[in-house]
């Protein structure tokens, strides 16, 4: 049905174009007028008013009409008398309704999905024709309106120029739509989340096992109950688990990104440049995923027979594993920030240490590192970023169960990792335990927001210095 | 007359395919004053750059021929880099300070070599550097302050004083005055009429009145060929050499 | 300590730091290496597959069908009988158990291989053929040498009874190895010989068509306003800001935005093509921006007045001069932002793709699965035979993924101007 309709936008901006090109033309010849525009952007003129308005509104339409249909339909349903206590009931009645309508419904059907899917099918005919009228209306509406301002020669160009100024600035727009989709969607399980457990016991709770949290409802709580709940959702053995695996992976990923990003712009010849820097690239571009089924089949087994052997007890989904992989990933964030920072300190610095007789190392330790070392911070920042937001690697590699521990060698588990252990398969909304998903998310999602933020101005204050 | 300190023989340079130094033979006398004058792009910076080998920076720049200092030749592969720089410091164009306190500009070259093994010894240098550079009365209050934080002209006797610091026998010049404005070049000027007496100094520069009123002796490059070389009174006032003589009158530059 | 020992000392440090450099650089191209050979050598098995060759006869009595049934009454027939027979008469058999244990060697679509046969070649109905019948994967993985037979029986899955078989097999010359088509054509499975990537390609080429259909042109349209048109002022710094943030907040936190807006709130259909295809355009948008407005930046204004001067509006000038002069910029920068969509996984995994989906989509609102995350399904089940179908799909998508890399650099190389 869309695209039938979308066709026949089309078709007839397609077809408006050329009418207002050359009913310009010919008014112009006619009244011996001179025009404002060339005649093509009258066309242009009334292509943008032809289709902007109605493919607005046909969006609007297409994703409010299934919600307001089913907001519609479960209400008659429970007027009917079934029986819908929850979401997940209301969501299974209105899949059965449709399906029924559908044909593809084999189970019994009982007298109120009977009369359901009847009014479905009404409501259904009901809001595909008013929608083609109305549709209709706003397209001959918009042409009659474009005509009118043609025909008094306006100035097309500027016109359009406007309108297409608009429609750019709606594109730079969805950034900070995102954003605010990101904040509202975070923010609003969080706040039913905050709202039945206490943001301190959140904070500063030391275990975390969301699997106790039974689907219940979770606005009437009871004392008892959540005295027991209270302590199922402690943060601080994520926030551990996270920098602890964290930290590893700097411990690989600074010292080799570093020491390979100063090689790099102080040392290598042009060649070994051009070979090597984007062979390290290629770590950055591999799909974590890839990182992740490398650490969990390869290394972690690789570690714990190795620990075996010098008998140690090494757990399979060890933090070292995770942590390692996740460094090696890290490597070209930071070599290759830290190669550009480097490469833009002056050369006249480097000129004045030579010039004493400081040989080359001393003058990268003592000369070029201090003089970029907020851009070098600012690159670890963001890579640090990136590990804490890492989730494939740790998902597949690190542990779930949530240890507060600081041997490598055992398992922990991550924030990211709890988030997509919890999402994952069905959930149930408007239990705590899926709500505290969403927190987490938050709370990953400010902090990734902090670092960045004063990454970015390190670098960016860095640059300017030197600009 | 003095003796000569360093001497070139036969130097041609060469950056990639470009040949910038065409078998230039000069010799430089010890504690004087010599100045390389020349329309831009002459080979004269490159020339001096090859008195400390700084060339070598350069990946595609390529050096022949010979250059002695005190009869030993410093192009050779046994001559450490590190310590010729330590005996022929260099000042350049644009006042570069490390981004660091003023004290640790000037103590870096010591520290380096292993000289001042004391914090007193230090001390003793650096303020011995600065008071030689005309610096001391005005940074002695404020030492731990950042090097860049100074006036230009302060900041070019601040690389001063960092190339005296090592204790160098040669000091080079690469356009110390051109980012200065008049006042501060001749606060310069005066400073390059005092290091003369312990230190051979070769500066480049732009401005022939400059070359007359600092330098003994005068260079003139043109199209990385010494073309005259004498005395700065007779190369400014007779020279033996018809372009010399266009360039110091104006005629092209 | 003396001047020459001293710089000695000092040549030696010069000498180390050096070294750490350059071992640096050896150790990160190591991992490289390591991790490609590592990938390879346990994944380029799985583009073969054992079979074996069985002699079927077509009894149209056993089938339920009269010599010369039409294609329909084929399609009805039970072939389960025939396919039992045929498959107990490659060995002698003394009781149930071992019946049993011959069976398992083949493939648990073993009936539907003949069936097949018989369906694209009606003729051979009341002959006697020989068939390539796929084997079962730990015939697979035990030929292709990835099985340790030296394990005690019962540590095994395959039996000594079974092993005779295959020794038997293999020395009447009756196992093959064949391109493994189900690989490239059959959606997921439980059971790995039959398991292929059919799904996940085409589900993964749904959601980056989607991703590039939507972030294309709305990155370039936002670049072109940020760039060109915006006036300095606060809400285009924060407009700036923003992006650069955008782009660096983790991708899970987009599958948790798509989780709650596109399918709890407008209520898109879950683990499709088209929840993905949004979800990444919306995480890719900002890194598609950044290199767009950094080529716009790069045309130099000159160009912009030369259009100015000749009357063009300031429209004109941009359209035509400097968004055509910005696009092999623009263009790698995409492709390369498609490159990291197409190996996203976290957030394609919140929005339900990772659902077992047997099926291969026809629509992108088709439920399906996508590469990465079949990598993701594949890499949690315990059956030995997914391990080089793993690190056979991941051979799949860093090949696409080196194959865009490459495009990317050429359109740049070739295309664009450089500005001095």
């Amino acid at each position: 049905m869309n695209f039938a309709l979308i066709f026949l936008i089309i078709i007839f901006s397609i077809s408006l174009f050329f009418y207002g090109k050359s009913k310009t033309r010919s008014l112009a010849l006619q009244n011996n007028l001179k025009l404002n525009a060339l005649p093509k952007f009258y066309g242009y003129y009334l292509v943008l008013w032809c289709s902007i308005p109605s493919l607005v509104f046909l969006l609007i339409w297409t994703l409010f009409e299934p919600i307001i249909i089913k907001s519609i339909i479960i209400d008659n349903a429970a007027k009917l008398g079934a029986n819908i206590s929850d979401k997940n009931e209301a969501n299974l009645i209105y899949e059965k309704i449709k399906a029924i309508h559908l044909g593809t419904y084999f189970g019994d059907i009982d007298n109120i999905l009977q009369q359901s899917a009847l009014s479905y099918s009404k409501f259904i005919g009901l809001f595909t024709n008013s929608k083609i009228v109305l549709i209709f209306s706003v397209i001959i509406g918009s042409i009659l309106y474009s005509l009118k301002k043609i025909k008094n020669n306006n100035k097309a160009r500027d016109d359009v120029e406007i309108i297409l100024k608009g429609l750019l600035f709606v594109s730079s727009l969805i950034a900070i739509l995102t954003t605010l989709g990101i904040i509202f969607s975070l923010l609003f399980e969080s706040i039913k989340f905050f709202s039945v457990i206490n943001i301190f016991d959140y904070l500063f709770g030391t275990n975390w096992s969301p699997q106790r949290a039974f689907v219940r409802d979770a606005s009437s709580i009871t004392v008892a109950e959540y005295e027991e709940l209270k302590d199922a959702f402690g943060f601080i053995p994520l926030i551990a688990g996270t920098s602890f695996i964290a930290l590893i992976a700097m411990f690989v990923a600074v010292p080799i990104g570093l020491f390979s990003g100063i090689y790099m712009a102080e040392y290598a010849s042009t060649k070994i440049r051009r070979i090597s820097k984007p062979i390290i690239e290629i770590l950055a571009g591999i799909p974590t995923v890839v990182y992740g089924f490398f650490a969990a089949l390869t290394v972690g087994p690789f570690f714990r027979q190795f620990g075996e052997s010098l008998g140690l007890t090494v757990s399979s989904e060890s933090a070292l594993a995770a942590g390692l992989i996740m460094g090696i990933m890290i490597i070209p964030y930071i070599s290759s920030l830290s190669d550009d920072v480097i490469n833009s300190v002056p050369q006249s610095l480097r000129d004045g240490s030579y010039a004493v007789g400081a040989t080359k190392s001393e003058t990268i330790k003592q000369v070029v590192i201090p003089a970029a070392l907020p851009g070098i911070i600012g690159s670890v920042l963001l890579a640090v970023s990136r590990a804490i937001g890492e989730t494939m690697i740790v998902v597949m590699a690190a542990g779930l169960a949530a240890n507060l521990t600081i041997n490598p060698l055992e398992s922990t588990t991550t924030i990211t990792t709890q988030i997509v252990m919890i999402l994952v398969g069905d959930q149930e909304f408007d239990s705590p335990k899926t709500q505290s998903a969403f927190a987490l998310g938050l709370t990953l999602f400010i902090a990734t927001l902090i670092l960045n933020y004063v990454a970015q101005r390190a670098v960016k204050k860095y640059r300017e210095k030197y600009d | 007359m003095s003796d000569i300190k360093i001497k070139s023989k036969n130097l041609n340079v060469y950056y990639g395919n470009k040949q910038a130094l065409f078998d230039v033979n000069l010799d430089l006398n010890e504690k004087e004053v010599t100045a390389l004058i020349g329309p831009s792009g002459c080979g004269k910076s490159t020339f001096i750059r090859c008195i400390n080998r700084m060339n070598d920076v350069i990946d595609i720049c390529k050096v022949t021929g010979n250059i002695e200092i005190d009869g030993i030749e410093i192009n050779s592969k046994e001559l450490d880099v590190v310590s010729l720089r330590e005996r022929v410091g260099m000042v350049f164009q644009k006042p570069n300070p490390f981004p660091k306190s003023i004290y640790d500009n000037i103590s870096y070259g010591p520290k380096i070599h292993g000289k001042g093994e004391s914090k007193n010894e230090l001390d003793e240098i650096v303020e011995n550097s600065l008071r030689k550079a005309a610096l001391w009365e005005e940074v002695k209050d404020r030492l731990n302050e950042p090097g860049t934080g100074l006036s230009g002209g302060q900041q070019q006797r601040l690389c001063i004083a960092r190339a005296i610091s090592v204790n160098p026998e040669v000091i080079l010049m690469d356009e110390p005055c051109s980012a200065l404005d008049p006042i501060a070049t001749a606060k310069i000027e005066e400073l390059i009429d005092e290091l003369k007496k312990t230190y051979t100094i070769v500066i480049v520069t732009h401005s022939m009145a400059q070359a007359v009123r600092v330098s003994q002796k005068t260079g003139f490059f043109h199209l990385g060929k010494l073309i005259e070389v004498g005395k700065t009174e007779k190369i400014f006032k007779n020279p033996d050499n018809k372009m010399t003589q266009d360039y110091i009158t104006g005629r092209f530059g | 300590m003396t001047k020459e020992k001293r710089l000695k000392k000092r040549h030696n440090a010069e000498k180390r730091f050096r070294f750490y450099g350059l071992a640096s650089i050896f150790l990160a191209l190591l991992f490289v290496l390591i991790l490609v050979q590592n990938i390879f050598s346990k994944g380029s098995s799985a583009f073969m597959k054992t079979a074996i060759n069985v002699t079927v006869f077509y009894d149209p009595e056993l089938l339920g069908v009269k010599n010369g049934a039409t294609k329909d009454e084929i399609l009805e027939a039970d072939f389960f009988d025939i396919t039992i027979d045929t498959l107990l008469k490659t060995f002698p058999t003394n009781n149930l158990d071992e019946e049993n244990q011959l069976i398992d060697l083949f493939t648990t679509d073993a009936e539907l291989e003949i069936k097949n046969a018989l369906i694209n070649n009606s003729n051979l109905l009341g002959k006697t053929v020989s068939l390539e019948i796929t084997s079962s994967d730990d015939i697979d993985q035990l030929h292709k040498g990835n099985y340790p037979r030296d394990l005690p029986e019962e540590r095994r899955r395959i039996s000594n009874f079974q092993l005779s078989i295959y020794d038997n097999f293999l020395e009447n010359k009756k196992i093959i190895k064949n391109f493994n088509n189900y690989f490239f054509k059959n959606g997921d499975s439980r059971d790995p010989e039959i398991a292929g990537i059919g799904g996940a390609l085409v589900g993964s080429f749904y959601s980056i068509l989607i991703c590039l259909l939507l972030s294309f042109p709305i990155a370039v349209l936002a670049s072109i306003y940020l760039e060109e048109f915006a006036p300095k002022n606060k809400i285009t710094d924060f407009i700036e800001i923003n992006i650069n943030n955008l782009a660096a907040v983790p991708s899970i936190v987009y599958g948790l935005l798509a989780l709650q807006i596109l399918l709890a709130t407008i209520q898109l259909p879950r683990s499709t093509p088209l929840v993905a295809g949004i979800t990444l355009a919306l995480m890719t948008l900002p890194r598609i921006i950044i290199p767009c407005r950094a080529s716009l930046k790069a045309v130099p204004p000159s160009i912009r007045e030369g259009a100015l001067a000749v009357g063009a509006s300031k429209f004109q000038s941009v359209f035509h001069h400097v968004v055509p002069l910005a696009l092999p910029g623009t263009l790698s920068g995409t492709i390369i932002g498609l490159a990291q969509a197409l190996g996203e996984t976290a957030p394609l995994i919140l929005i339900g793709m990772v659902a077992f989906v047997v099926d291969i989509p026809s629509t992108p609102i088709d439920p399906s699965s996508s590469l990465p995350v079949q990598v993701y399904l594949w890499s949690e089940s315990a059956e030995r035979g997914f391990v080089e179908k793993t690190s056979a799909t991941i051979m799949m998508l860093l090949s696409f993924l080196i194959v865009m890399n490459f495009l990317a650099v050429y359109l740049r190389q070739k295309f664009e101007k450089r500005w001095n």
